[in-house]
């Protein structure tokens, strides 16, 4: 049986800035993405059976009634069969999502990981203006 | 996947109010821009999925502050599709308030299941959108408030 292709990402993180460059990157990939602004609403989702979801990329920073960790040990626990990629920065979770993309379901096309971060860093820097 | 599907005459019709195909929106060089704020998450992904079904790009804040915070970047936004009840320092109608402030041609509709037409009217929304809605319904609501003349 071959292994059915990674195609929707839980995105975890509290900076919808970051949240939003990361998640048009990943549907710009061929992702099917839900934003979760925090771990309360990334267990809304995952408790929504119809909802189908392959990999939780998690930032760690972001906010909720319960931490980054605890929400992939419930994963584990409960739902073993997902893929849970923690991002401790904005870097890694570039990173993790450019990796994603590199072995996703538009595996051809190409990225360039850093024009990513670029993206996200011009996106901060215009906030903080 | 839960998301409610529009029927293809449906789907068509809206498709030409905005003027642009899936197919085509890709490519657009400009595409409209929506920011949704809603906190309840699934309902803010099949609104977005579904605007992002028929071309737009959008932009999806669990709050109000999160919305204030990506307009605040300087962003281009095209058009605001905002709950009234939501957590965090300011409600729907404290969104409107900041955006006839800041940005006082953004279009702003306001979704509520409580609130009265009238009154969000009244606050200077663009349109508006009882709860519970349809998907179709948002869709048509979008598409009249990006013709609309902005005052």
């Amino acid at each position: 049986m071959s292994k059915v292709p990674v195609s929707s990402v839980l995105l975890v993180d509290g900076d919808i800035i970051s949240r939003h460059a990361l998640a048009d990157y990943l549907r710009h990939c061929g992702y099917a993405v839900v934003e979760a602004a925090n771990t309360d609403e990334a267990f809304v989702a995952l408790s929504e059976e119809s909802l189908s979801i392959d990999v939780i990329l998690c930032e760690v920073t972001e906010v909720g009634s319960s931490s980054c960790f605890e929400l992939a040990k419930w994963v584990r626990a409960n739902r073993p069969e997902l893929e849970v990629k923690l991002a401790g920065g904005l870097q890694m979770a570039a990173d993790t999502a450019a990796e994603l993309c590199e072995t996703g379901p538009l595996a051809k096309r190409s990225y360039d990981p850093s024009a990513v971060v670029e993206y996200i860093k011009r996106l901060r820097a215009g906030r903080q203006l | 996947m839960m998301r409610p599907r529009l029927a293809d005459e449906g789907r068509q019709r809206i498709m030409e109010a905005v003027s642009v195909t899936p197919a085509e929106a890709p490519h657009a060089s400009r595409r409209y821009r929506i920011l949704i704020v809603e906190d309840e998450v699934l309902i803010r992904m099949m609104i977005g999925e579904e605007l992002r079904d028929v071309g737009y790009e959008v932009l999806e804040a669990c709050n109000a502050d999160e919305a204030a915070a990506i307009l605040d970047t300087g962003l281009r936004c095209d058009l605001i599709i905002s709950d009234v009840r939501m957590p965090g320092s300011m409600d729907g109608l404290g969104l409107l308030a900041y955006v006839r402030a800041c940005h006082p041609t953004l279009p702003v509709i306001i979704a509520s299941g409580h609130l009265p037409r009238i009154k969000a009217e009244a606050c200077g929304a663009t349109g508006f959108l009882a709860k519970p809605f349809a998907i179709d319904i948002v869709l048509v609501a979008v598409a009249q408030a990006l013709e609309r003349p902005h005052e």
